[in-house]
């Protein structure tokens, strides 16, 4: 007989408990170090409106391009690495490509490139990569992660050399891509050769009214379990309703206890290609809200990042498909304290992914009527 | 003053790293079904997917408990939330569901995570056209 099916999906959290006033907090190179965002989602619990300064803060996302069909050795132009990459600003990622069936392509402030390929687009680029974390699942994915702010990849270097052969000729890798860049003038000479718009990122307020809260939150790590308030957090999110008992047929989801009811509460949210600095922002601006709304005990902000870049939390990989997810939620308190919960997944290789498992349990489950069938 | 300050507070810096602790997976599934006017409501989709796990690991199957936290009736979208040890269970039971009252279904697992939160942040709904 098989073993009981029940491994589950790799998941790792880290929740870090620390305060503005620490000089040694990390919490700014920590948002910096994750580069490219998606959702930014606010919860702001016994709120009606929010004040102007915070409006402000939220609707003042820079605003990204959308390049179709760019041609990646784009990419290497002599003037777009002079005037976007060496200054250490631009952010830039493949839209609408998927990981695990198609190569993708990210560009981060760091001056790295990084491009997830699969193996006949590896081989014909002929640039060193190693495997990525999707090889486990997808055939043979491999990632190739450049740094063109390093000597050999200056314009006429060798490095560059190679790798402008393989864009140009070898392997003409065209994709629609996101790109930003505070300002955008630098941006001006490559967007005119191509088909692009500009976007804002966009913003949606949602109120709430009668919302179960927990009550009792403070800083300490104990005064509520990460995961029942990451759910909590996830259901307010989702408009998923807690207002169940335990016997209901549907659904027995409940918000963490003890819990209150605030009257009036505000989720808003902001999508697009959101930089790391317009998030540090936002955090000062909540900062400040929490000092002047004294009623206001916490204030709660998610950072989704994108789940089709290559790259996460600095160089890192995320795993797509073994359950490596990229988000972190930063919890603001009265106090200048603060709860960061970060979801990566440092070493997301390996483990086995419960689709396979799914699979092996089918496999065992049919010998077994199979065995049944032909001993009677 | 700086230094005063320093002395009133406490120590404040602490990290926990919880690994596979999460109690819950959360899955976003949809249903296709062949006749697409076919409509369904909660409770029957709940229903179904019971019946489904009954049919593949019997009575001990069927009793697995899993909530059907939010269900849009017009995409016949779910979010499921389901014990972590039940995953695989409740998985494999919906891709062997092929049929829905006499007409074919399947079931499309839409992305599944430990932690909800990722369920409502997904890239791939970013639509710029």
């Amino acid at each position: 007989m098989s073993a009981e099916p029940q491994r589950t999906l790799r998941s790792l959290l880290v929740s870090e408990r620390s305060s503005f006033l620490d000089d040694k907090n990390r919490l700014s190179a920590q948002v910096q170090q994750h580069h490219l965002n998606y959702k930014v989602s606010v919860l702001l619990p016994e709120c009606s409106s929010a004040p102007s300064h915070l409006e402000a803060a939220l609707n003042s996302f820079s605003t990204f391009y959308l390049i179709r069909k760019l041609p990646l050795y784009e990419l290497l132009d002599k003037h777009f690495l002079e005037t976007a990459v060496y200054q250490g600003s631009v952010y830039g990622l493949s839209y609408r490509s998927r990981i695990d069936q198609e190569n993708c392509v990210c560009l981060t402030p760091n001056g790295r490139l990084s491009l997830s390929l699969d193996k006949d687009s590896y081989e014909l680029l002929g640039f060193e990569g190693k495997p990525s974390c999707l090889t486990v699942y997808v055939s043979v994915s491999l990632l190739v992660s450049v740094d063109l702010t390093d000597s050999c990849m200056a314009p006429g270097g060798r490095g560059y050399q190679r790798l402008l052969k393989g864009l140009t000729s070898r392997l003409r890798l065209q994709v629609d891509f996101l790109l930003s860049h505070p300002g955008g003038g630098a941006l001006q000479s490559l967007l005119s050769r191509y088909d692009w718009s500009e976007h804002s990122p966009e913003v949606s307020v949602r109120s709430l009214s009668h919302l179960s809260c927990p009550a009792l939150l403070t800083s300490d790590l104990q005064s509520c379990d990460p995961h029942s308030l990451l759910e909590w957090l996830g259901a307010v999110d989702a408009d998923v309703s807690c207002e169940n008992s335990s016997s209901s047929f549907l659904s027995t989801l409940v918000c963490p206890e003890p819990s209150r009811t605030a009257s009036q509460s505000l989720s808003v949210t902001v999508c697009g290609l959101l930089l790391p600095k317009d998030v540090l922002r936002l955090v000062q601006e909540l900062r400040c809200y929490l000092e002047q709304s004294l009623q206001v005990s916490w204030v709660a902000l998610t950072v989704h990042g994108f789940t089709d870049s290559p790259v996460s939390w600095g160089d890192s990989e995320h795993g797509v498909v073994t359950g490596g997810e990229n988000f972190y939620t930063l919890l603001l308190f009265q106090d200048q304290t603060y709860q960061l919960h970060l979801r990566n997944s440092q070493r997301p290789c390996g483990g086995l992914d419960p689709r396979v498992e799914t699979v092996t349990s089918l496999m065992s489950f049919l010998m077994l009527r199979f065995k049944r069938l032909f001993s009677s | 003053m700086k230094s005063d300050n320093k002395k009133d507070e406490p120590a404040v810096f602490k990290r926990v790293v919880s690994k596979n602790a999460s109690p819950y997976n959360y899955m976003k599934v949809s249903l296709v079904l062949e006749d697409e006017s076919t409509r369904l409501t909660a409770i029957e989709l709940k229903q179904f997917i019971i019946t489904g796990l009954k049919s593949l690991y019997g009575e001990v199957g069927a009793a697995l408990s899993f909530d059907l936290l939010k269900y849009d009736e017009d995409t016949l979208t779910a979010f499921l939330r389901v014990s972590s040890r039940g995953l695989v269970k409740l998985w494999s039971s919906l891709t062997l569901l092929g049929f829905y009252q006499n007409q074919a279904c399947a079931f499309r697992v839409l992305q599944v995570s430990p932690f909800l939160l990722a369920l409502t942040g997904n890239s791939r709904d970013l639509q710029l056209d």
